[in-house]
């Protein structure tokens, strides 16, 4: 069979608020570029973004305050000239989207509304109801499509062409027919997402399988963070589907079966308004000391109703119609159920601020570029601040495009071969003749127990190592695999299994980072060492992984600034 | 209804399936599953493919309804899978239901559908803000809250399909847009901000693919998920179309026309008429036959028998208060 290829200035794989952004960029400049994506541009889960976009745009609020927020937010584990780009930045990125048709809720002068979130000194989420992805996504990609940008939808990347410190393109194969083919470029982006759908409770769409981190970690290139998993604490009960922070941020009041407003004890200040990781553990917390509430007695009570119809109506309809659908309970009516739910990656794929991919602590790949929640830049540090995502998402996926557009012509095309695409071509006929007797949803549902039990929002090392020994075990019997659709027509079952594998390689690197990181911060909260230790542990873990998927780990240090290391409480 | 206790049932499901390399004709297999108080239909969908059949294909993503990827139909009627109730679909059609595709005929793959003429009809709507775009502002537009309520939530629609596949215009008209186009069209055309000039307008005025040839059988607002309420868009952009004064003077155009100078004229409608002022003195003349077949059943009448309503005098009143264009 040959194999198609196909040659481009610039290839984007993924298709959210990072990708469109870049690729707006690049066609901009004229460049030839393409846009790959395995679901439709607007199916991308930048558009499940619910709450908000920050940006300082009050006379209230500074961009300083912005960077302290989100310095503090971090635990200090954030890069503070990344930080300080990002927040500088951020007034123009929100006009910039509003320029392009989103459509934000507006104060009465007819500015851009705003509302509080948790962590921040000033009302600064921009908002648009509950559902600024929804428009974010679909502006950005409006423009792109507008300017003429090609998309490839329902293609799946399997694999990066990098040889001798510098990338070449990418393999993907059409889910319409498993057609395999080459994408030769002089530069690529990877915009693919996050990776917290390796567990259970998850707020996470079922595409964020996190297929472009591991496909760097394979060909050696290390992933950066990558034990701080954000637990946002408002899922619903029993899926985890997100209620955003939005909810809290107009006022709304958590409760535990007792009725206490539990979070006078954890936080007396900013009470449910404290930061993610705070909120979180409080609730879990709540549950595991027999103080839960719900069929299961595993949430907790969140109740808006003192918000009133009109208000709740106005700005958060798309929540109350998802507590109806999940858990048939009206939030107008009464309290509903929520519970932490495994929700961002503030680890990923190591990149500088123009974007360029690390090969390691000094060195960077050539004609390799990444954004968005794949990326670690790093501004979220170790716990990301609400509506700070899809700011750092369209913020430096555009950016990144302009670097890119800038830097292309310096990059020579090292022209593709057929056997570029060998790897790709094996993994794929591998999964579709093996013929074991293991089932895929089974493993990745055994996987997905695993790290929300043993790698949650409160781990220890015993419970990490529960993990890191089932991750072992699921690679034997991943081994074993077999799947029933030998098909080339949208063969879904083939997907599932090679996002299957992704998610094992990269769950291998959040447990045992985690397992090293013998303190606790931010979203990476360890029982057995709870407290912050700055003295060994202020610095980045990177981590490579070789060809028998052994992981070695190293740091790299933290870019400190003008935000001085202080305790952190709410 | 608070949710105290987690019950089950079984439910017995006939499942679409085909594969358009293998199969040349689609079949249903039938597939019983314990359902739970819990579960949304997407959940049946992932317990078909996860524990009984892998090879079972269908697209889903978020699965909280905000991408759009799982629009599918649950005995014939449109919904969107991740945010469908078992609950209520049991409550509605009992222990035994039929899954299938939102379109039989462009089936690929099981619930997969070829969705290329959906993405084409979007695509010809200018589905962008129109405007020259300051990739630096300062500032943003300044617009008041009651001009983006304008937008009707036309903006909050995901692009599911499931309207498309579920308005009969579509179905047997190749060209029409559809409704799902139009409410994009029309959530762009309202936007204060946009500079197109009426250029959707134009598209959406166009007979056959315009908004004219809408038949009016609410099948889009039954379908959609988001609560879009599309017919409320096309009838937006029909009323946009005159107040532009860019309606042409054709069939689809004098339809509408035809039924306010009837309601004027009598209070109540004259089809006879209407055809007539439509079509024009030659043109009504193909529908001699359908009239005499109307004429004998009594549905209309000869044109001196017309009848008046009571109060014409009134209605005549309204008709001139609401309306805002002369012809």
């Amino acid at each position: 069979m040959s194999i198609p290829i196909y040659t481009y200035d610039a290839i984007i794989v993924g298709a959210g608020l990072a990708g469109n952004a870049a690729a707006r960029e690049l066609k901009n400049e004229g460049k030839n570029v393409a846009v790959i994506t395995k679901l439709h541009p607007l199916r991308s889960h930048s558009g499940a973004a619910q709450g908000g976009i920050n940006a300082a745009l009050s006379s209230a609020d500074s961009i300083e305050l912005h960077e302290f927020d989100t310095v503090k937010g971090s635990d200090y584990l954030a890069d503070q000239d990344a930080v300080e780009f990002m927040c500088q930045k951020a007034p123009e990125t929100v006009r910039w989207a509003e320029r392009m048709g989103a459509t934000f809720s507006r104060k009465e002068d007819g500015q851009i509304a705003q509302r509080p979130f948790g962590g921040q000194s000033s009302p600064r989420a921009c908002y648009a109801k509950d559902r600024i992805g929804l428009t974010l996504l679909q502006t950005i990609y409006e423009q792109a499509f507008r300017l003429g940008v090609k998309f490839l939808d329902e293609w799946y990347a399997t694999d990066l062409i990098y040889k001798d410190g510098k990338v070449s393109g990418i393999v993907a194969f059409h889910l319409r027919d498993t057609q395999i083919a080459i994408f030769n470029a002089k530069s690529v982006m990877f915009a693919t997402g996050g990776y917290a759908r390796a567990f259970k409770i998850s707020s996470n769409a079922h595409a964020n399988t996190g297929d472009g981190l591991s496909i760097v970690a394979r060909h050696g290139l290390p992933l950066e963070d990558m034990e701080f998993v954000q637990f946002h604490p408002s899922g619903l009960s029993g899926n985890g589907v997100l209620i955003s922070e939005a909810a809290r941020g107009e006022g709304g009041k958590l409760f535990n079966s007792k009725g206490e407003r539990f979070m006078e004890r954890y936080a007396p200040n900013a009470l449910e308004l404290a930061s993610r990781d705070v909120v979180s553990r409080a609730i879990v917390n709540e549950i595991r000391e027999g103080r839960g509430v719900g069929p299961r007695k595993d949430a907790v009570y969140l109740d808006v109703t003192h918000l009133g119809k009109d208000l709740i109506m106005q700005r958060l309809p798309e929540l109350r119609d998802l507590a109806i659908t999940f858990l048939g309970l009206d939030m107008i009516k009464e309290p509903i159920l929520i519970s932490a739910t495994a929700h961002y990656s503030m680890g990923g794929i190591p990149v500088d601020i123009p974007g360029h991919v690390r090969k390691n602590n000094t060195e960077f790949v050539e004609g390799f570029y990444a954004a968005g929640e794949c990326s670690c830049v790093s501004v979220h540090g170790a716990n990301r601040l609400g509506a700070n995502s899809v700011l750092e998402a369209l913020l430096f996926g555009r950016f990144v495009g302009k670097t890119m557009a800038s830097e292309i012509d310096d990059i020579a095309l090292r022209p593709a071969t057929e056997d570029d695409a060998k790897r790709a071509i094996d993994e794929i006929n591998w999964i579709l003749n093996n013929n074991g007797d293991e089932r895929v949803a089974q493993l990745r549902e055994e996987l997905q127990d695993t790290m929300t039990d043993h790698a949650g929002a409160f781990r220890t090392e015993e419970s990490l190592q529960v993990a890191v020994d089932k991750i072992k075990e699921l690679r034997q019997r991943h081994k074993n695999i077999r799947v029933d659709d030998k098909s080339k027509v949208f063969n879904t079952e083939l997907q599932e299994a090679l996002e299957f594998g992704h998610m094992l390689d990269y769950a291998k690197f959040i447990v045992e980072s985690a397992i090293a990181r013998k303190e606790s911060r931010g979203a990476h909260f360890r029982e057995d060492f709870d407290k912050r230790d700055d003295v060994n542990f202020l610095k980045h873990t990177m981590g490579y992984m070789d060809t028998s998927g052994d992981i070695k780990l190293d740091y790299m240090d933290v870019t400190l600034g003008k935000h001085e290391l202080k305790e952190r409480t709410y | 209804m608070s949710r105290e206790t987690v019950t089950t049932q079984e439910v017995k499901f006939n499942v679409f399936r085909f594969n358009a390399d293998d199969d040349y004709l689609p079949y249903y297999k039938e597939y019983t599953l314990e359902v739970t108080s819990e579960d949304v239909v997407l959940d049946i969908l992932n317990k078909i493919k996860w524990e009984h059949d892998g090879s079972f294909s269908y697209r889903r993503s978020c699965r909280h309804g905000i991408c759009g990827a799982c629009a599918m139909k649950v005995n014939g009627r449109a919904t969107l899978a991740c945010k469908e109730r078992m609950v209520d679909m049991i409550e509605l059609f009992g222990n035994e239901m039929t899954l299938e595709p939102l379109s039989v005929k462009r089936a690929v793959k099981d619930l997969i559908i070829d969705k290329s003429d959906f993405w084409e009809k979007h695509a010809k709507i200018d589905p962008y803000l129109v405007d020259k775009i300051d990739e630096t502002p300062e500032h943003e537009n300044l617009v008041s809250q009651a001009d983006m309520d304008k937008l009707l939530d036309a903006d909050v629609c995901i692009q599911c399909g499931a309207c498309h596949y579920a308005c009969p215009a579509v179905a047997i008209n190749e060209e029409f847009i559809g409704p799902a186009a139009f409410a994009a069209a029309y959530r762009f055309e309202i936007d204060a901000r946009d500079q197109s000039n009426n250029a959707r307008l134009e598209i959406v005025d166009q007979e056959k693919q315009g908004v004219w040839d809408c038949v009016k059988c609410f099948e889009c607002q039954e379908a959609c998920p988001k609560d879009i309420n599309p017919i409320e868009k096309i009838t937006k952009l029909h009323n946009m179309i005159f107040k532009e004064g860019m309606a042409n003077n054709d069939v689809a155009a004098r339809h509408a026309v035809g039924f306010e100078r009837s309601i004027k004229k009598h209070g109540i409608l004259d089809e006879g008429e209407l055809v007539r002022y439509s079509e024009g003195n030659i043109g009504v003349l193909k529908h001699v036959p359908v009239a005499l077949k109307m004429f004998t059943k009594g549905k209309i009448v000869l044109p001196w028998k017309m009848p008046k309503a009571d109060k014409l005098d009134e209605i005549k009143k309204l008709v001139e208060s609401s309306s805002t264009v002369k012809y």
